[in-house]
């Protein structure tokens, strides 16, 4: 099973040290102190500027979206972490134990942890917040689903709680791992919804002082912290004193904003201001793809013409990803050929499926019945062009993302596939798709392990959440597919787990039910001051705990 | 009523001061971009040496060459090529938008200025209302009742202009209402339908040809604005709002993607304007 590389990040950051160190030679300047050897100053206010939406609720709780999980990593610490290879590692939680049967994990936190209103971390404070993610009045949508097998929780003492299950769960430390699953404070849950949106009370090494709509939020330092992961690089507080942490949604305003100093770090980074940026030797860049699934293009198979995959088949062998993403994307992505991320280690690769062969779609074509062609050159079959809806979301898709399906368009008419993109906005897309009216949609989904396999491919999610939104888009009903998902989520084998997940991604790609296009792209731009920047390898948040300000 | 006593004072004043009918450097010019335009709309694929539509990934990104003479977009599609395939729609859109203006405006001016004084007093109103809410937010609120795409645009531009046109023709039909002329013919005992069709319409009609030049340059920039917020046609479609929108990315490290479809914008709106102009002075003087 070919691994893909773990992200372009360690790449890119050599390249870009070695860029730096023969501009060095080439100026003739006496080489800098090496980073490694100045030792970190406390202190300091630093400027993040975000692109992603602002969130209605700073509470990771409430719904559960990518917006909120950037910032609330700064304030809320989930119960585990993950390390770079992958593997569950402590946080809040300092030890956890499946039982035999696989129906309850006994979890111990720690026992000199407080929120920063004082309260005591411990086994009721857990207890409480998996109560607030299951209860429906909180509206929490991705915890939620993260936590469909567990049926309750007992005390067992003061530091220890069991948390029972409905069937065994191979993914609940990684679901555990996520920001969405982030530890509050009992004593804040009691508090309105309002109340409890607007200032969320963790145990983060950070705090949220004020929040200014529309502009700012404003986090300060927890002077008491004493909790990092075990993968952090330093103990105590924070060096940050404040983090403003500002939104400036258009994109090209942010990178002016990074130019001039007026902020240290923006996110969102489009591969054209990368690209930029990469002459800058006063900006570095970080990239750190998000978990969970690729980037890819659903095939509805649930009505025609792509109930035939055939017709599916041929569209993917008539669409040149490759030289829209190299051209669009500045080489700042890597083509994707299977439906998880790249960081996800059983990510399972079929490159030879998804080659741009026009030749090959023609040839489908005619044999599934396409073989006549109207004067525009788009195939009919029974008076019916083969006609296909393209509903984009705006808010979703960037720019070099939409250009990329216009390119797919472009290359798909070639072959008589009339491709039809629809630009609209969030709430126009989710109804499109709640009423069945696509037959392509690219929708990225987040979250820790694979599986979010069983989350898109399940035919339990055809059926649409009470929200309406389902999310198996390609409507994909196999089940054969079912079983595999269903034990894999069950599995606690490691071995076999990978088996399992590999067989359900070889049905997935060879059913031609996706085509994959890239990573979910997730980068950083900070001024080259800002020292020991890191995304957390759960969901690649950024955490500034170890960050430190240089002259 | 400021627009209309402007418009008329400016034309007084025009015909009292130069009544020369020479065609100036700046007419011609504006006569030439706007042959060009008429052409590049009507014969786009003997100006353009590419494919509107035709991407070539290779070769995105190309700053204006010989080869590329604006340069090429993030597809590696030729701008020039798609802002000479523009000008149709663009134009046509414009036009289009005038004409339901002018059109509907025809109708309520007619009835406010022939129709006694209580329709007069109830297309004033509703006027006034109409008035009260700048064009474009009419134009959106039309687009979000109706749904984007291009007809739409076009209607929604139609009717937000409407009102402005609708006043000048009840000023001008009561003006010449009460002229000499229509009274001397009412006098001879001419019919109404008579006085109607050889002496209010034609001299009422006279300016609203003269500003409605004047409202297509203005027409095609609404409507470039519309689709430049992605309320007008889908992509790929070469329309100039459109290119300049996705131009705007890439606004620091491919300025020509943006720089040209917004030149012919404001050509075009410069062209009807100077031709408007001129249209105006000689049909005073």
């Amino acid at each position: 099973m070919p691994i893909l590389p773990r992200s372009l990040s360690a790449r890119f950051s050599t390249a870009v040290a070695a860029a730096a160190a023969t501009a060095l030679l080439a100026s003739g300047c006496s080489p800098a102190e090496p980073e490694t050897s100045q030792s970190p100053v406390s202190g300091g206010h630093l400027v993040y500027a975000t692109g992603d939406a602002e969130p209605t609720c700073l509470d990771p709780h409430v719904g559960g979206n990518y917006p909120q999980a950037l910032v609330s990593t700064q304030y809320l610490e989930p119960l585990v972490s993950l390390n770079k290879e992958g593997e569950i590692i402590p946080w809040l939680a300092t030890d956890w134990k499946e039982s035999k049967d696989g129906l309850s994990w006994t979890i111990t936190v720690r026992d000199d942890v407080h929120f920063t209103d004082g309260v005591k971390l411990n086994a009721k404070a857990v207890q409480a917040n998996i109560e607030h993610l299951k209860d429906p009045a909180t509206g929490s949508s991705t915890g939620y689903l993260a936590l469909e097998k567990v049926t309750g929780t007992e005390i067992v003492d003061e530091d220890t709680i069991r948390i029972n299950l409905s069937e065994p769960d191979s993914a609940l430390l990684e679901s555990l791992s996520q920001p969405w699953l982030a530890i509050q404070s009992p004593k804040a849950l009691k508090r309105s919804k309002e109340k409890n949106c607007q200032s969320p009370v963790g145990t983060g090494p950070f705090k949220v002082a004020d929040w200014d709509k529309q502009n700012s939020i404003t986090l300060v330092r927890n002077e008491d912290y004493n909790s990092p992961p075990a993968d952090a690089a330093h103990q105590g507080p924070a060096y940050l004193e404040k983090i403003t942490w500002r939104f400036i949604p258009d994109s090209a305003s942010r990178y002016a904003a990074l130019q001039s100093g007026e902020v240290d770090v923006i996110d969102n980074v489009q591969p054209d201001t990368i690209n930029a940026a990469r002459d800058n030797e006063s900006i570095e860049h970080l990239n750190a793809p998000r978990p969970g699934a690729s980037n890819r293009i659903e095939l509805n198979s649930g009505k025609p013409p792509f109930n035939d995959p055939l017709v599916r088949e041929a569209f993917v062998h008539s669409a040149n990803v490759n030289a829209a993403i190299s051209s669009l994307f500045f080489d700042t992505a890597e083509r994707s050929y299977s439906p998880l991320s790249s960081v996800e280690e059983l990510g399972y690769s079929a490159p030879d499926l998804f080659t741009y062969n026009p030749e090959k779609a023609n040839k489908l074509l005619d044999k599934a019945g396409w073989d006549q062609r109207d004067e525009q050159g788009y195939r009919v079959k029974n008076g019916k062009r083969l006609s296909l809806k393209f509903p984009v979301s705006t808010n979703q898709s960037i720019p070099a993302e939409i250009s990329l399906f216009e390119q797919i368009q472009a290359t798909a008419k070639k072959v008589g596939f009339d491709v039809n993109l629809e630009l609209m906005d969030l709430s126009s897309w989710y109804g499109a798709l709640a009423a069945n009216e696509y037959n392509l949609v690219s929708a990225p989904y987040t979250k820790v392990g694979p599986d979010v396999l069983r989350i898109l491919y399940h035919s339990d999610g055809i059926k649409p959440a009470p929200s309406g939104y389902f999310a198996n888009l390609s409507q994909l009903d196999d089940p054969k597919l079912d079983k595999l998902l269903t034990e894999a989520g069950r599995e606690t084998d490691p071995k076999r787990r990978a088996e399992l997940y590999e067989k359900a991604q070889k049905i997935i790609l060879n059913g031609y039910y996706i085509l994959p296009l890239y990573d979910q792209q997730n980068h950083f731009l900070h001024r080259s001051n800002v020292e020991g920047f890191r995304a957390l390898p759960t969901v690649s948040t950024p955490t500034f705990y170890d960050t430190w300000l240089s002259q | 009523m400021t627009l209309l006593d402007s418009t008329r004072s400016r034309i007084r004043n025009r015909g009292a001061h130069n009544g020369n009918r020479r065609v100036g450097a700046v007419e011609f010019i504006a006569a030439a971009v706007a042959l060009f335009l008429l052409a590049a709309a009507l014969f786009p694929s003997w100006l353009a040496p590419y494919q509107p539509l035709a991407i070539n990934p290779a070769d995105a990104f190309q700053a204006p060459s010989p080869d590329h003479w604006f340069g090429t977009d993030e597809s590696g599609r030729d701008i020039y090529s798609r802002v000479i395939f523009g000008a149709r729609e663009s134009l046509l859109i414009g036009a289009a938008a005038t004409a339901i203006g002018v059109g509907l405006a025809l109708v309520l001016g007619a009835l406010a200025g022939l129709g006694g004084r209580l329709l007069d007093f109830g297309v004033g109103r509703l006027l006034e209302v109409l008035f009260a809410l700048p064009g474009l937010l009419l134009a959106l609120v039309f687009i979000a009742i109706a749904g984007p795409g291009v007809v739409t645009t076009t209607v929604a531009v139609g009717l937000s202009t409407a009102p402005g046109y609708a006043r000048i023709i009840r000023g001008q039909i009561i003006q010449v209402r009460s002229s000499a002329m229509v009274e001397a013919a009412v006098v001879l005992g001419r019919s109404r339908a008579q006085v109607l069709r050889r002496h209010l319409l034609p001299n009422a009609l006279a300016p609203v040809f003269v500003i409605g030049t004047l409202g297509v340059g203005q027409a095609v920039v609404w409507a470039a604005s519309l689709s430049f917020l992605g309320l007008g046609e889908p992509p790929p479609a070469a329309e100039w709002g459109a290119m300049l929108s996705a131009g705007r990315t890439y606004l620091t490290t491919a300025w020509w993607m943006t720089f040209f479809p917004g030149l012919f914008i404001v050509l075009t709106a410069a062209a009807s304007t100077v031709l408007g102009r001129g249209l105006q002075r000689r049909a005073v003087s």
